[in-house]
Protein backbone atom coordinates (compact mmCIF):
# COMPACT_ATOMS: atom_id res chain seq x y z
CA UNK A 1 0.00 0.00 0.00
CA UNK A 2 3.01 2.03 0.87
CA UNK A 3 4.62 1.94 -2.71
CA UNK A 4 1.13 2.25 -4.47
CA UNK A 5 0.77 5.51 -2.26
CA UNK A 6 4.34 6.75 -3.29
CA UNK A 7 3.87 6.05 -6.82
CA UNK A 8 0.70 7.77 -7.35
CA UNK A 9 1.24 10.86 -5.31
CA UNK A 10 4.69 10.87 -8.10
CA UNK A 11 2.51 10.45 -10.34
CA UNK A 12 0.16 13.17 -10.01
CA UNK A 13 2.48 15.65 -8.61
CA UNK A 14 4.94 15.29 -10.92
CA UNK A 15 2.76 16.77 -13.77
CA UNK A 16 1.72 19.99 -11.52
CA UNK A 17 5.11 20.41 -10.43
CA UNK A 18 7.34 20.52 -13.64
CA UNK A 19 4.55 22.44 -14.92
CA UNK A 20 5.01 25.07 -12.55
CA UNK A 21 8.61 24.84 -12.43
CA UNK A 22 8.79 26.10 -15.98
CA UNK A 23 5.90 28.55 -15.30
CA UNK A 24 8.07 29.98 -12.39
CA UNK A 25 11.60 29.72 -14.37
CA UNK A 26 10.00 31.84 -17.19
CA UNK A 27 8.65 34.52 -14.56
CA UNK A 28 11.97 34.77 -12.92
CA UNK A 29 13.97 34.77 -16.20
CA UNK A 30 11.51 37.64 -17.17
CA UNK A 31 11.69 39.90 -13.97
CA UNK A 32 16.08 39.26 -14.12
CA UNK A 33 16.08 40.96 -17.42
CA UNK A 34 14.16 43.58 -16.71
CA UNK A 35 16.09 44.66 -13.69
CA UNK A 36 13.60 43.02 -10.87
CA UNK A 37 13.98 41.16 -8.16
CA UNK A 38 12.00 37.74 -8.25
CA UNK A 39 10.03 36.68 -5.05
CA UNK A 40 7.63 34.13 -4.85
CA UNK A 41 4.94 35.45 -2.18
CA UNK A 42 4.29 32.98 0.62
CA UNK A 43 0.43 35.10 0.34
CA UNK A 44 -0.11 33.74 -3.39
CA UNK A 45 1.14 30.35 -2.52
CA UNK A 46 -1.20 29.99 0.53
CA UNK A 47 -3.97 31.72 -1.97
CA UNK A 48 -3.12 29.11 -4.43
CA UNK A 49 -3.13 26.14 -2.40
CA UNK A 50 -6.63 26.95 -0.21
CA UNK A 51 -7.97 27.93 -3.53
CA UNK A 52 -6.83 24.65 -5.78
CA UNK A 53 -7.74 22.85 -2.60
CA UNK A 54 -11.17 23.70 -2.83
CA UNK A 55 -11.23 23.54 -6.55
CA UNK A 56 -9.93 19.79 -6.22
CA UNK A 57 -12.29 18.88 -3.54
CA UNK A 58 -15.48 20.10 -5.55
CA UNK A 59 -14.30 18.42 -8.80
CA UNK A 60 -14.04 15.49 -6.92
CA UNK A 61 -17.30 15.60 -5.28
CA UNK A 62 -19.04 16.20 -8.59
CA UNK A 63 -17.10 13.08 -10.27
CA UNK A 64 -19.63 10.61 -9.76
CA UNK A 65 -22.65 12.82 -11.37
CA UNK A 66 -19.94 14.56 -14.14
CA UNK A 67 -19.26 10.74 -14.86
CA UNK A 68 -22.76 10.17 -16.11
CA UNK A 69 -23.13 12.87 -18.70
CA UNK A 70 -23.44 12.21 -22.61
CA UNK A 71 -23.69 8.57 -21.75
CA UNK A 72 -21.13 7.76 -19.46
CA UNK A 73 -18.25 9.96 -21.13
CA UNK A 74 -18.53 13.48 -19.21
CA UNK A 75 -15.30 12.92 -17.10
CA UNK A 76 -13.90 12.84 -20.58
CA UNK A 77 -15.69 15.53 -21.99
CA UNK A 78 -15.12 17.84 -18.85
CA UNK A 79 -11.38 16.92 -18.57
CA UNK A 80 -10.94 17.72 -22.09
CA UNK A 81 -12.40 20.68 -21.91
CA UNK A 82 -10.36 21.71 -18.82
CA UNK A 83 -7.29 20.56 -21.07
CA UNK A 84 -8.27 22.68 -23.77
CA UNK A 85 -8.83 25.61 -21.66
CA UNK A 86 -4.86 25.29 -20.25
CA UNK A 87 -3.61 24.29 -24.21
CA UNK A 88 -5.30 27.70 -25.19
CA UNK A 89 -4.03 29.34 -22.21
CA UNK A 90 -0.61 28.97 -22.67
CA UNK A 91 -1.16 30.12 -26.61
CA UNK A 92 -2.38 33.08 -25.10
CA UNK A 93 0.80 33.43 -22.42
CA UNK A 94 3.22 32.71 -25.34
CA UNK A 95 1.67 35.48 -27.24
CA UNK A 96 1.27 38.11 -24.91
CA UNK A 97 3.94 37.66 -22.36
CA UNK A 98 6.75 39.33 -24.18
CA UNK A 99 6.14 43.44 -24.57
CA UNK A 100 6.90 45.31 -21.65
CA UNK A 101 6.23 42.40 -19.13
CA UNK A 102 6.28 43.51 -15.22
CA UNK A 103 7.31 46.86 -16.17
CA UNK A 104 4.02 48.86 -16.01
CA UNK A 105 2.48 47.03 -13.68
CA UNK A 106 -1.62 47.58 -15.20
CA UNK A 107 -1.45 46.80 -19.16
CA UNK A 108 -3.40 45.01 -20.48
CA UNK A 109 -0.63 42.58 -21.57
CA UNK A 110 0.48 42.43 -18.16
CA UNK A 111 -2.86 41.55 -16.57
CA UNK A 112 -3.67 39.15 -19.04
CA UNK A 113 0.10 36.95 -18.42
CA UNK A 114 -0.75 37.00 -14.61
CA UNK A 115 -4.49 35.94 -15.47
CA UNK A 116 -3.43 33.28 -17.95
CA UNK A 117 -1.07 31.81 -15.48
CA UNK A 118 -3.46 32.13 -12.84
CA UNK A 119 -5.60 29.90 -14.41
CA UNK A 120 -3.04 27.26 -15.99
CA UNK A 121 -1.81 26.54 -12.46
CA UNK A 122 -4.91 26.53 -10.77
CA UNK A 123 -6.53 24.09 -13.25
CA UNK A 124 -3.11 21.93 -13.31
CA UNK A 125 -3.72 21.38 -9.34
CA UNK A 126 -7.85 21.11 -9.34
CA UNK A 127 -7.30 18.03 -11.98
CA UNK A 128 -4.72 16.68 -10.19
CA UNK A 129 -5.43 17.28 -6.47
CA UNK A 130 -8.65 15.57 -7.50
CA UNK A 131 -7.51 12.64 -8.38
CA UNK A 132 -5.91 12.37 -4.72
CA UNK A 133 -8.83 13.37 -3.12
CA UNK A 134 -10.84 10.76 -4.90
CA UNK A 135 -7.72 7.97 -4.16
CA UNK A 136 -7.49 8.98 -0.51
CA UNK A 137 -11.65 9.05 -0.26
CA UNK A 138 -11.24 5.19 -1.52
CA UNK A 139 -8.24 3.73 0.53
CA UNK A 140 -8.76 5.67 3.77
CA UNK A 141 -11.93 4.16 4.29
CA UNK A 142 -10.08 0.93 5.67
CA UNK A 143 -8.29 2.70 8.92
CA UNK A 144 -4.89 0.03 8.30
CA UNK A 145 -4.12 2.12 5.56
CA UNK A 146 -4.25 5.10 6.98
CA UNK A 147 -0.34 5.21 8.26
CA UNK A 148 0.88 3.54 4.75
CA UNK A 149 -1.08 5.68 2.48
CA UNK A 150 -0.18 8.86 4.17
CA UNK A 151 3.33 8.31 4.67
CA UNK A 152 3.47 6.88 1.10
CA UNK A 153 1.67 9.91 -0.03
CA UNK A 154 4.29 12.11 1.98
CA UNK A 155 7.20 10.74 0.34
CA UNK A 156 5.48 10.57 -3.17
CA UNK A 157 5.04 14.50 -2.77
CA UNK A 158 8.16 15.08 -1.45
CA UNK A 159 9.79 13.18 -4.83
CA UNK A 160 7.42 15.07 -6.77
CA UNK A 161 8.15 18.46 -5.37
CA UNK A 162 11.81 18.08 -5.36
CA UNK A 163 11.85 17.21 -9.02
CA UNK A 164 9.61 20.52 -9.48
CA UNK A 165 12.51 22.02 -7.61
CA UNK A 166 15.17 20.33 -9.54
CA UNK A 167 13.96 21.34 -12.72
CA UNK A 168 13.34 25.17 -11.54
CA UNK A 169 16.96 25.33 -10.31
CA UNK A 170 18.47 23.77 -13.57
CA UNK A 171 16.66 26.09 -16.06
CA UNK A 172 17.70 29.50 -14.37
CA UNK A 173 20.98 28.67 -14.04
CA UNK A 174 21.86 28.02 -17.74
CA UNK A 175 23.39 30.86 -18.82
CA UNK A 176 21.21 33.28 -21.20
CA UNK A 177 20.04 32.72 -23.79
CA UNK A 178 19.78 29.57 -23.12
CA UNK A 179 17.50 29.25 -20.21
CA UNK A 180 14.61 31.34 -21.56
CA UNK A 181 15.31 29.08 -24.63
CA UNK A 182 14.82 26.07 -22.92
CA UNK A 183 11.80 26.84 -20.87
CA UNK A 184 9.82 28.40 -23.73
CA UNK A 185 10.90 25.05 -25.00
CA UNK A 186 9.58 22.90 -22.46
CA UNK A 187 6.46 25.06 -22.75
CA UNK A 188 5.99 23.77 -26.20
CA UNK A 189 6.37 20.39 -25.47
CA UNK A 190 3.66 20.74 -22.19
CA UNK A 191 1.26 22.28 -24.80
CA UNK A 192 2.10 19.06 -27.13
CA UNK A 193 1.32 17.18 -23.80
CA UNK A 194 -2.48 18.83 -23.27
CA UNK A 195 -3.19 18.26 -26.94
CA UNK A 196 -2.00 14.88 -26.45
CA UNK A 197 -4.48 14.02 -23.85
CA UNK A 198 -7.20 15.49 -24.82
CA UNK A 199 -6.96 13.64 -28.05
CA UNK A 200 -6.67 10.36 -25.80
CA UNK A 201 -9.58 11.24 -23.93
CA UNK A 202 -11.81 12.19 -26.62
CA UNK A 203 -11.05 8.99 -28.73
CA UNK A 204 -11.72 7.33 -25.47
CA UNK A 205 -14.91 8.65 -25.11
CA UNK A 206 -15.52 7.89 -28.84
CA UNK A 207 -15.66 11.55 -29.70
CA UNK A 208 -13.06 11.17 -31.76
CA UNK A 209 -12.59 8.45 -34.51
CA UNK A 210 -9.95 6.22 -34.16
CA UNK A 211 -6.59 5.96 -35.84
CA UNK A 212 -4.19 3.83 -35.76
CA UNK A 213 -0.79 3.45 -34.01
CA UNK A 214 1.96 6.02 -34.51
CA UNK A 215 4.81 3.36 -33.28
CA UNK A 216 4.94 1.03 -30.21
CA UNK A 217 8.08 1.98 -27.88
CA UNK A 218 6.81 0.07 -25.33
CA UNK A 219 9.94 -2.44 -24.91
CA UNK A 220 12.58 0.58 -25.38
CA UNK A 221 11.10 2.79 -22.62
CA UNK A 222 8.17 1.52 -20.88
CA UNK A 223 5.35 3.99 -19.68
CA UNK A 224 4.97 1.95 -16.25
CA UNK A 225 9.00 2.62 -15.73
CA UNK A 226 10.31 5.65 -13.65
CA UNK A 227 12.07 6.80 -16.73
CA UNK A 228 8.67 6.82 -18.57
CA UNK A 229 6.49 8.55 -15.53
CA UNK A 230 9.35 11.02 -15.62
CA UNK A 231 8.52 11.63 -19.98
CA UNK A 232 4.95 11.48 -19.54
CA UNK A 233 5.05 14.34 -17.04
CA UNK A 234 7.49 16.36 -18.79
CA UNK A 235 7.27 15.74 -22.40
CA UNK A 236 3.84 13.64 -22.41
CA UNK A 237 5.70 10.65 -23.72
CA UNK A 238 3.50 7.99 -24.61
CA UNK A 239 4.95 4.45 -25.72
CA UNK A 240 1.77 3.85 -28.13
CA UNK A 241 0.70 6.76 -29.17
CA UNK A 242 -2.55 7.16 -31.99
CA UNK A 243 -1.84 9.40 -35.22
CA UNK A 244 -4.04 11.80 -34.14
CA UNK A 245 -2.43 12.43 -31.10
CA UNK A 246 1.00 12.81 -32.82
CA UNK A 247 -0.18 14.97 -35.06
CA UNK A 248 -2.55 17.00 -32.52
CA UNK A 249 1.07 16.99 -30.37
CA UNK A 250 2.78 18.59 -33.77
CA UNK A 251 0.42 20.74 -33.90
CA UNK A 252 0.18 22.45 -30.36
CA UNK A 253 3.93 22.38 -30.28
CA UNK A 254 3.88 24.65 -33.41
CA UNK A 255 1.37 27.20 -32.12
CA UNK A 256 3.85 27.58 -29.46
CA UNK A 257 6.75 27.92 -31.91
CA UNK A 258 5.15 30.69 -33.64
CA UNK A 259 3.97 32.92 -31.11
CA UNK A 260 6.34 35.80 -30.53
CA UNK A 261 7.72 34.57 -27.01
CA UNK A 262 9.27 31.99 -29.18
CA UNK A 263 10.53 34.21 -31.94
CA UNK A 264 11.81 36.78 -29.25
CA UNK A 265 14.15 33.79 -27.54
CA UNK A 266 15.45 32.13 -30.04
CA UNK A 267 16.34 34.79 -32.72
CA UNK A 268 17.01 37.83 -31.32
CA UNK A 269 20.63 38.53 -30.58
CA UNK A 270 19.92 39.90 -27.28
CA UNK A 271 19.00 37.85 -24.39
CA UNK A 272 14.55 38.68 -23.98
CA UNK A 273 14.70 41.27 -21.30
CA UNK A 274 10.93 41.65 -20.87
CA UNK A 275 10.59 44.51 -22.93
CA UNK A 276 10.53 45.24 -27.09
CA UNK B 1 -1.43 29.75 -33.26
CA UNK B 2 -5.48 30.27 -32.68
CA UNK B 3 -6.17 28.02 -35.41
CA UNK B 4 -5.72 25.20 -33.09
CA UNK B 5 -8.30 26.73 -30.60
CA UNK B 6 -10.16 26.96 -33.48
CA UNK B 7 -9.99 23.69 -34.81
CA UNK B 8 -10.07 21.88 -31.31
CA UNK B 9 -13.61 23.63 -30.69
CA UNK B 10 -15.15 23.07 -33.76
CA UNK B 11 -13.84 18.98 -33.10
CA UNK B 12 -15.87 19.17 -29.68
CA UNK B 13 -18.83 21.34 -31.28
CA UNK B 14 -19.74 19.08 -34.19
CA UNK B 15 -18.05 15.70 -33.10
CA UNK B 16 -21.28 14.08 -31.48
CA UNK B 17 -21.37 10.82 -30.08
CA UNK B 18 -20.57 8.45 -33.03
CA UNK B 19 -23.85 5.84 -33.05
CA UNK B 20 -23.16 2.59 -34.12
CA UNK B 21 -24.01 -0.74 -33.25
CA UNK B 22 -21.02 -1.19 -30.97
CA UNK B 23 -20.48 -4.66 -29.16
CA UNK B 24 -21.07 -3.78 -25.35
CA UNK B 25 -18.45 -5.72 -22.91
CA UNK B 26 -19.53 -6.01 -19.20
CA UNK B 27 -16.54 -6.03 -16.47
CA UNK B 28 -17.47 -5.65 -12.88
CA UNK B 29 -15.14 -4.38 -9.81
CA UNK B 30 -15.52 -6.36 -6.87
CA UNK B 31 -13.36 -6.23 -3.33
CA UNK B 32 -11.18 -4.63 -5.60
CA UNK B 33 -10.57 -7.12 -8.20
CA UNK B 34 -11.85 -7.28 -11.98
CA UNK B 35 -14.30 -9.60 -13.08
CA UNK B 36 -13.95 -11.27 -15.34
CA UNK B 37 -9.69 -10.87 -15.20
CA UNK B 38 -9.85 -12.31 -19.36
CA UNK B 39 -11.80 -10.21 -21.23
CA UNK B 40 -12.05 -11.53 -24.35
CA UNK B 41 -12.86 -9.47 -27.56
CA UNK B 42 -12.86 -9.46 -30.96
CA UNK B 43 -9.70 -8.15 -32.98
CA UNK B 44 -10.39 -5.33 -35.11
CA UNK B 45 -14.06 -4.03 -33.65
CA UNK B 46 -14.54 -0.97 -31.28
CA UNK B 47 -15.66 -2.12 -28.22
CA UNK B 48 -17.98 -0.51 -25.88
CA UNK B 49 -16.22 -1.23 -22.25
CA UNK B 50 -19.25 -1.25 -19.79
CA UNK B 51 -17.32 -1.26 -16.49
CA UNK B 52 -19.20 -1.44 -12.88
CA UNK B 53 -17.71 -0.53 -9.71
CA UNK B 54 -19.30 -2.94 -7.19
CA UNK B 55 -17.60 -1.70 -4.10
CA UNK B 56 -17.84 1.34 -1.89
CA UNK B 57 -14.60 2.65 -2.76
CA UNK B 58 -13.48 4.53 -5.99
CA UNK B 59 -11.15 3.20 -8.69
CA UNK B 60 -9.45 3.86 -11.69
CA UNK B 61 -9.17 1.52 -14.45
CA UNK B 62 -5.81 2.01 -16.34
CA UNK B 63 -3.63 0.82 -19.05
CA UNK B 64 -1.04 1.99 -20.87
CA UNK B 65 -1.48 -1.09 -23.79
CA UNK B 66 -4.90 0.43 -24.08
CA UNK B 67 -4.03 4.07 -23.26
CA UNK B 68 -7.10 4.63 -21.26
CA UNK B 69 -7.28 5.60 -17.49
CA UNK B 70 -10.41 6.55 -15.97
CA UNK B 71 -11.87 7.17 -12.65
CA UNK B 72 -14.44 4.77 -11.42
CA UNK B 73 -16.61 6.23 -8.37
CA UNK B 74 -17.96 3.70 -5.89
CA UNK B 75 -20.97 1.31 -6.68
CA UNK B 76 -21.18 3.63 -10.24
CA UNK B 77 -20.94 2.18 -13.54
CA UNK B 78 -19.00 4.17 -16.79
CA UNK B 79 -18.45 3.30 -20.11
CA UNK B 80 -14.78 3.17 -22.22
CA UNK B 81 -13.86 2.63 -25.48
CA UNK B 82 -11.55 0.88 -26.63
CA UNK B 83 -10.09 -0.55 -29.78
CA UNK B 84 -10.34 -1.86 -33.04
CA UNK B 85 -7.25 -4.08 -31.55
CA UNK B 86 -4.50 -5.73 -32.78
CA UNK B 87 -4.82 -9.52 -32.08
CA UNK B 88 -2.91 -10.07 -28.52
CA UNK B 89 -2.89 -8.99 -24.87
CA UNK B 90 -3.87 -5.69 -23.26
CA UNK B 91 -2.88 -5.85 -19.40
CA UNK B 92 -5.06 -3.15 -17.58
CA UNK B 93 -5.20 -2.55 -13.66
CA UNK B 94 -7.00 -0.74 -11.58
CA UNK B 95 -4.98 2.31 -10.11
CA UNK B 96 -6.33 2.75 -6.68
CA UNK B 97 -5.51 -1.27 -6.00
CA UNK B 98 -3.08 -2.40 -8.61
CA UNK B 99 -2.01 -5.39 -6.20
CA UNK B 100 -5.13 -7.15 -6.63
CA UNK B 101 -7.31 -5.23 -9.57
CA UNK B 102 -5.30 -6.64 -12.16
CA UNK B 103 -6.92 -7.87 -16.06
CA UNK B 104 -6.63 -7.68 -19.27
CA UNK B 105 -8.32 -7.70 -22.63
CA UNK B 106 -7.61 -10.48 -25.33
CA UNK B 107 -8.31 -9.96 -28.93
CA UNK B 108 -8.68 -12.58 -31.24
Amino acid sequence: MFLDAVILFLQEILEASLLISVLLALTELFHKGSGHEFRLSAYWVACAMILSGLGAWAYAAAMPTISEWFDYVGQEIVNSLLHLLSLILLIVLATVVPAGLFREAQTLRNRMTVLSMVIIVLLALVREGSEIILYLNGVLSQAENTIPVLSGGVVGTGIGISSGVFLYYSLISLNQPWSTRVCVLLLALLAGTMASQIVMLLSQADWLPYTAEAWNSSSLVPESSLPGRLLYALIGYEATPSILQVACYGLAVLSILVCPLFRNAWFQSKPVEGRV
Amino acid sequence: MKRLGYTLLMLFLIAGPVQAATPEIELVIRDHLFFPSVVEVPAGQKIRLRIINQDATPEEFESYELNREKVIAGNRETVIFIGPLQPGEYPFFGEFYPRTAQGKVVAR
